[in-house]
């Protein structure tokens, strides 16, 4: 038999998701599937008010319920805290308690810890536990906290700034003198958060038998955590096992540890039962991260011919009441000062940011972490210089855009190379058709339509380097795979990463797959749980594809050699090139001459006598990948097409185009799949979504009637276009994917409003109220408006 | 407590449960059905839909009591372990879900839709598919590929009936 070596690669294949059945049928087992034998429910009794001493806990009447009725308060946990360390002179940190140590600092803050039989019991004793409040001075945001002479937030603090740093590049005073055009603008970005669908979950049992401490998480991060309860429970990592099961939605929200985390580890130690919490849609939505209240004040020097010379940036973000952990509060106003430089080339910058203690819920990770907001204001910057100069706004951008790579920016991250002018000008083009009937409708008085750009750049899959220059205990950013052929030929891949809807079974199969010469379906991925799974940082910061994929490729190349060897051995061909492929390894000058993989995969694991000599048995290998020094960066363009109906103020979202370079694509489908659902979030963000605090910081959105969650029909089909500009700096030339749907779309809505109405848009969100103001400044109508 | 009687996925279960319970809480606790997700109690999210007497209902807005000698469908009696419903092989082919909470919630809300719209003999606008999903929310995947997986279901349904 004459044998053609057709080697199908996966890699860019639209391979549909294996993991993909178990959701579909119902098999798939979140967090709340969890249940163990005698199993305690816990419900917590949260604080009612944004700052206060609490007096007396009442726990009697909850008490009174029934036998099996116990609770918890700060008294019993002291000690134990959720501590953002930063041993750093411009950082204050702070330390969340489990349960409140004698002050609460926002609504909903854990005060009680309530365990029954079963969680309808376990909730209404919580409801029995009667807290006296004495209330203090509420910080209700960024101007009050700032004030001279307001009072501090946590005892011996200088202020209340979680942290104040600088950033700097370049001669500002020399751009300043310079400038022939200054423009200085104010923008802002409201408070909204990831909120998937999936609340938060917590079940933790001790085993006697083999002394070890069982956690499930609904966790993006199963390792961290694993390392986090350690060192807070004094408890070795040999004896303490974490488990992700399927996680229904992160968003980064997930990708911090909680106090509820912690409680919950404590709290089955404490009663040698398994304990469960699994938190309710009230709970999500006021206590546990809230993300995006920024404001910025950015100044921009412009030469004679309007390109940059420099950019001054103040940055401040209202990071509630603590900050967290790994990523701090320095995370969001860091990430704005590092990012606001962007796609365009100029000299000189200096940023000022600082992160900003109030009583409301603490502020992390969510998907693009503080880009939205950065690239918010840079875009509308952009735009708004455009409109002052007289310039197409497209065109001044590719007047300043970045075009030779490696680029090495104002700050000294060095880029590498991209699409930035290419994609501009492609989505410039496909959106030709509506950029005139914006010119036509101009001035309309019925309807009008606008057309909005946003350009950006996103650092993706940064490394330990990256880390430490931040000054955060996250300290690093590695991913690892274990990779083992077994003795069927079948393959296990364990990663690091977890999986909650990335779709990792699929993607890093086809990498494994590829290096092996099987099919993905051969390959199964597992991932989640701490005692099978490589030490890794998880899921977050859009890594999964470049280092996560990083990593299988690597260990699956050392198998794949392994397998080589075995080939040429067996088929005497020593020192000749073997190709794997189709699951066989051939010669590749003499394909005729084969062997299958599977038959290899025996040999190693259980015919040791047919193996080269002085090789050891097994085929596996373990490897890692941590981001490049100043991580990939990934472009993109989004460009928003809005309809304004001038006379009733509906605002419709007529076209969303996407042009974007994520580098090597591994599976089209799964990537189209993260920038659309991306770009929907960034709709929501843009339009819809708002958490509002009453000026007492009573939170005033707690369900989804409140809440307002992007739904089906508010939403156009999103256009998605790729370029593919392959990065030298990880294995498989992938770059960063999973963030950037979520960054552009606040950005170009915002613009296209801008456009539509010949007015500056300074704020989100875009809701009705808002966009009925700004038709009133248009217009200059005033006698509706507010 | 009130002992019922549920016929869920084609079997019958006799439950002492107490009023207040959920009809959902009795559904993944009692009967183990883990496809039926919760995801905001309050009937806004539809993540919980499932079919009672053959219509999408929210099962956590329905007291189990309420449902005694009821109907029920789940996700688990809709295309069995394998997901072989129509509806359920379109959400693989055109990627119609990525975390997977709401997925249960959105197949039982539009399996009738998919499968009267194949009886009629026709392929719905966007409008009137995203329409239908409205009382589902999707935080993952931004809707293109469900509103995908319901036109092509459809699609293939039609062909699939046509002589």
């Amino acid at each position: 038999m004459s044998r053609t070596l057709e080697r199908p690669k996966s890699i860019g294949a639209r391979v549909h998701r294996l993991e993909d059945p178990r959701f579909l049928s119902g098999r798939a087992r979140y967090i709340d599937d969890i249940r163990r034998p005698r199993m305690l429910h816990l419900a917590i009794a949260r604080s009612q008010e944004a700052h206060a001493r609490i007096g007396e806990i009442d726990v009697e009447s909850a008490l009174a319920l029934g036998d099996d009725i116990r609770v918890f308060t700060g008294a019993d946990t002291v000690g134990l805290a959720v501590t953002a360390n930063a041993e750093y002179p411009e950082v204050q940190f702070s330390q969340q308690p489990l349960l409140a140590q004698g002050r609460v600092r926002f609504v909903g803050e854990p005060v009680a810890a309530v365990l029954a039989d079963d969680p309808y019991r376990a909730e209404d004793a919580a409801g029995l536990v009667f807290i006296d409040y004495e209330n203090l001075t509420v910080l209700p945001g960024i101007a009050v906290a700032r004030a001279e002479g307001a009072p501090t937030l946590f005892d011996g603090w200088r202020n209340n700034l979680f942290v104040e740093r600088q950033m700097k590049g370049g001669d500002l005073a020399a751009a300043r003198s310079a400038a022939v055009h200054t423009m200085r603008r104010t923008y802002r970005t409201h408070r909204q958060a990831g909120v998937p669908l999936e609340c938060r979950g917590v079940v933790a049992e001790y085993d006697p038998a083999d002394e070890t401490l069982t956690v499930w998480s609904s966790t993006q991060i199963p390792h961290l955590l694993r390392t986090y309860i350690s060192e807070e429970l004094e408890w070795p990592e040999t004896r303490l096992r974490v488990v992700a099961p399927d996680v229904g939605g992160g968003f980064g929200v997930k990708g911090q540890i909680f106090v509820e985390e912690i409680l919950v580890a404590w709290l089955a130690l404490q009663t040698g039962r398994a304990v469960k919490w699994i938190e309710d849609r009230r709970e999500h939505l006021i206590a546990s991260i809230h993300a995006r209240e920024h404001e910025h004040t950015l100044e921009a020097y412009l030469d004679g011919d309007c390109r940059l010379l420099g950019l001054q940036a103040d940055i401040s973000v209202d990071c509630g009441a603590y900050s967290t952990w790994p990523f701090t509060a320095a995370s969001d106003p860091g990430m704005v000062a590092k990012v606001l430089p962007g796609p365009y080339d100029f000299g000189a910058y200096e940023a000022t940011f600082r992160g900003v203690a109030t009583n409301k819920c603490p502020v992390g990770t969510y998907r693009g972490v503080g880009r939205p907001s950065a690239v918010f204001s840079q875009e509308r910057l952009m735009d708004d210089i455009a409109a002052e100069l007289g310039l197409d706004p497209v065109d001044f951008r590719l007047r300043n855009i970045i075009r030779r790579f490696p680029f090495k920016n104002v700050l000294g991250f060095t880029y590498d190379e991209g699409s930035y002018a290419e994609s501009l000008e492609k989505t410039r083009a496909f959106l030709a058709p509506d950029i005139a009937e914006a010119r036509r409708t101009r001035s309309s008085d019925e309807v009008r339509v606008g057309v909005g750009f946003a350009c950006f750049i996103e650092q993706t899959a940064h490394g330990t380097p990256d880390f430490t220059r931040r000054r955060v205990p996250i300290e690093t950013g590695y991913e690892s795979a274990r990779v083992e052929m077994m003795p069927d030929g079948s393959v296990l891949v364990e990663i690091g990463l977890q999986n909650h809807g990335q779709g990792h079974e699929t993607t890093l199969a086809q990498v494994a797959a590829d290096a092996l010469g099987v099919t993905p379906q051969e390959v199964r991925v597992r991932h989640g749980d701490t005692l099978t799974t490589p030490y890794s940082v998880g899921t977050w910061g859009s890594r999964g594809g470049a280092l996560g994929g990083g990593a299988v490729h690597r260990a699956a190349t050392e198998v794949a050699g392994k397998l080589r060897a075995i080939a040429a051995h067996l088929l005497q061909a020593e020192g000749q090139e073997i190709v794997l492929g189709a699951g066989y390894a051939a010669l590749a000058e003499d394909p005729d001459r084969h062997i299958e993989i599977a038959h290899l995969a025996r040999a190693a694991h259980r015919n040791l006598e047919r193996l080269p000599e002085g090789m050891g048995p097994g085929l596996a290998a373990l490897a890692g990948c941590d981001g490049p020094a100043d991580g990939t960066y990934s472009n993109a363009v989004h460009a928003a097409v809005v309809e304004i109906d001038m006379n009733s103020g509906k605002l419709t979202l007529r076209r969303f185009v996407v042009v974007e370079d994520c580098g090597v694509i591994i599976n089209p489908m799964i990537v189209d799949g993260q920038v659309r659902g991306g770009v929907v979030q960034g709709i929501g963000s843009a339009l819809f979504e708002q958490f509002v605090y009453s000026e007492d910081c009573q939170p005033l959105t707690t369900n989804f009637a409140d809440y307002l969650l992007p739904a089906a029909p508010e939403i156009p089909d999103i256009e998605v276009h790729h370029i593919e500009t392959p990065t030298p700096l990880t294995p498989l030339g992938a770059k960063g994917l999973g963030e950037g749907g979520a960054i552009g779309p606040a950005a170009a809505i915002a613009n296209a409003v801008s456009n539509a109405l010949g007015v500056s848009v300074a704020e989100t969100p875009l809701n009705a109220n808002a966009i009925w103001t700004l038709i009133q400044s248009a217009t200059g109508r005033s006698e509706t408006g507010e | 407590m009130n002992t019922i009687c549920l016929h869920v996925n084609g079997v019958s279960h006799r439950v002492a449960v107490e009023p207040r319970r959920l009809l959902a809480d009795v559904l993944r606790q009692d009967l183990a059905l883990s496809g039926v997700h919760i995801g905001c109690a309050h009937g806004a999210c539809g993540c919980c839909t499932v079919q009672i007497d053959g219509a999408p209902q929210l099962s956590c807005l329905t007291f189990a009591v309420q449902c005694d000698g009821a109907e029920i469908e789940t996700v688990e009696g809709l295309g069995g372990h394998d997901a072989g419903h129509p509806l359920q092989k379109a959400f693989m082919a055109e990627h119609a879900l990525q975390c997977g909470y709401c997925t249960p919630g959105f197949l039982m809300a539009l399996a009738p839709f998919v499968e009267q719209a194949i009886e009629q003999g026709r392929i719905p606008e966007a409008d009137e598919i995203r329409e239908a999903m409205s009382g589902n929310i999707c935080r993952c995947t931004g809707y293109h590929g469900i509103v995908a997986a319901v036109r092509r279901a459809i699609h293939d349904g039609i062909q699939g009936d046509s002589p």
